[in-house]
């Protein structure tokens, strides 16, 4: 999509722009990027003036708009360049949408309590029980997943999915909150972090001079 | 094909189970309804009879098993790309997917203060600012859908697509909880509680324990 761009925010805490922008680094989509960053005073119109729903992230190609990480996923892939973003198998489509579907709208103490923050120095953070059965539901996804996967390489299914752009912000913060999980589940973060968009994306946070400190729930 | 089985929970407020059901009524697709009460103690076995997720709702095909509701929608899209769940135009269907997902992960105000409930008999309700907020932006979105795309038909994008199915629990709360709505929109809100599968949902609401 010549032409094409993304908003986005802040690359150290917008874990939904980091959704959408993986998966558009991941087929290869050439796009401009737009940052802009969140939780300033100019912040909420600037984003009015790129984005219609004023959130991030938000795809752009001359007048066509698309808002949210999932509806752009499913834009992209609709593309001829987007065909591998979901399983070519229809069934193991079919549950990389579910997982991907659940983590759209769920998961909200983990959001709360363990928001992604890139440039947090890894350590643990005290969680409650709510937290703790979410991390367990995500685990269990995961092991489900990576135990029947098909051969061609460590994601969800094989190949770096749509299912793995979503699930990419939970894995930074189960490592910057040094959460406890089992050694199937830390292989399967460190293979998000290894892999090239990704370390393109957190050397990107790291560098940014913008410091959010969200209050603790 | 094997005929389809949905696991959905009650009718009265399950707003996440209407989405599908309703999408699978309006294509016509044949399927079996499993329902299970939630909020009582044999809930999660009941519904791990059926979901391995635990989750509902729930749509087997066969040996396949596909949950959440936008999930379950592009299945169905799949399945029958002639429906047009989603409009074949690419912009109509960027619109209609952005504001489909936006339903999906969004609106906590609206879904906290104005729950789906089928058994509320209408009348005036009361909510915060932040619910106040949700249902101005469910009114902008709306509008935009049916200026832009609605000329062919009285939904969102003219004929019914996933996005009305997304957003039909919104119409009952708009309804049971007598939130005004901008004069263009009252038609549609009528629209949708008028279409034979939501009384047929609302029916079987109302009758249950």
């Amino acid at each position: 999509m010549a032409g094409a761009s993304l908003v986005i925010g802040n690359k150290a805490y917008s874990s939904w722009s980091l959704r959408a922008w993986i998966a558009l680094k991941q087929v290869g989509l050439g796009f401009e990027e737009i940052l802009v960053p969140l939780d300033r005073p100019e912040s909420a119109a600037a984003l009015r003036a790129h984005s219609p729903s004023g959130r991030v992230p938000c795809l752009a190609h001359g007048l066509f708009r698309v808002w949210d990480s999932l509806a752009i996923i499913e834009t992209v892939a609709e593309a001829p360049i987007g065909a591998a973003l979901w399983p070519r198998d229809r069934a193991l489509r079919a549950h990389a949408r579910a997982i991907a579907a659940e983590m759209h709208s769920g998961f909200a103490n983990l959001r709360r309590h363990l928001p992604m923050d890139l440039k947090r120095k890894p350590e643990p953070r005290a969680y409650p029980e709510e937290v703790a059965a979410e991390i367990a539901r995500i685990e269990a996804i995961w092991a489900e997943c990576l135990a029947a996967k098909p051969t061609g390489g460590p994601f969800l299914f094989g190949a770096f999915s749509a299912a793995d752009a979503m699930f990419a912000p939970v894995a930074t913060r189960f490592r910057t909150y040094a959460v406890p999980v089992s050694a199937a589940s830390r292989a399967y973060c460190d293979a998000i972090f290894a892999h090239p968009p990704m370390q393109e994306w957190v050397a990107a946070a790291l560098d940014e001079p913008w410091v959010i400190e969200y209050p603790r729930p | 094909m094997a005929e389809l089985t949905l696991v959905i929970g009650n009718k009265q407020f399950s707003s996440w189970s209407l989405r599908p059901w309703l999408a699978l009524k309006q294509i016509g697709l044949p399927f079996r309804e499993v329902l299970v009460l939630l909020r009582r103690p044999e809930t999660k076995a009941e519904i791990l009879k059926y979901s391995p997720s635990g989750k509902v709702p729930y749509l087997i095909d066969g040996s396949l098993g596909v949950w959440d509701s936008l999930a379950i929608i592009e299945y169905l899209n799949e399945l029958r790309p002639e429906a047009r769940l989603w409009p074949a135009d690419r912009a109509a269907r960027g619109l209609a997917r952005a504001i489909s997902a936006e339903m999906h992960s969004g609106f906590a105000a609206l879904r906290q203060h104005l729950g789906m409930d089928l058994k509320r008999a209408p009348a005036q309700g009361a909510w915060p600012a932040e619910a106040a907020a949700d249902i101005e932006r469910v009114q902008a979105i709306w509008a935009e859908a049916r200026a832009r795309y609605g000329a062919g038909g009285p939904f969102l994008f003219g004929h019914f697509t996933a996005a009305d199915a997304m957003y039909a629990p919104v119409v009952t709360r708009f309804h049971r909880y007598g939130v005004p709505l901008d004069s263009g929109l009252t038609a549609y809100r009528d629209t949708i509680l008028a279409l034979p599968a939501m009384r047929e949902w609302t029916a079987a609401a109302e009758q249950e324990p």
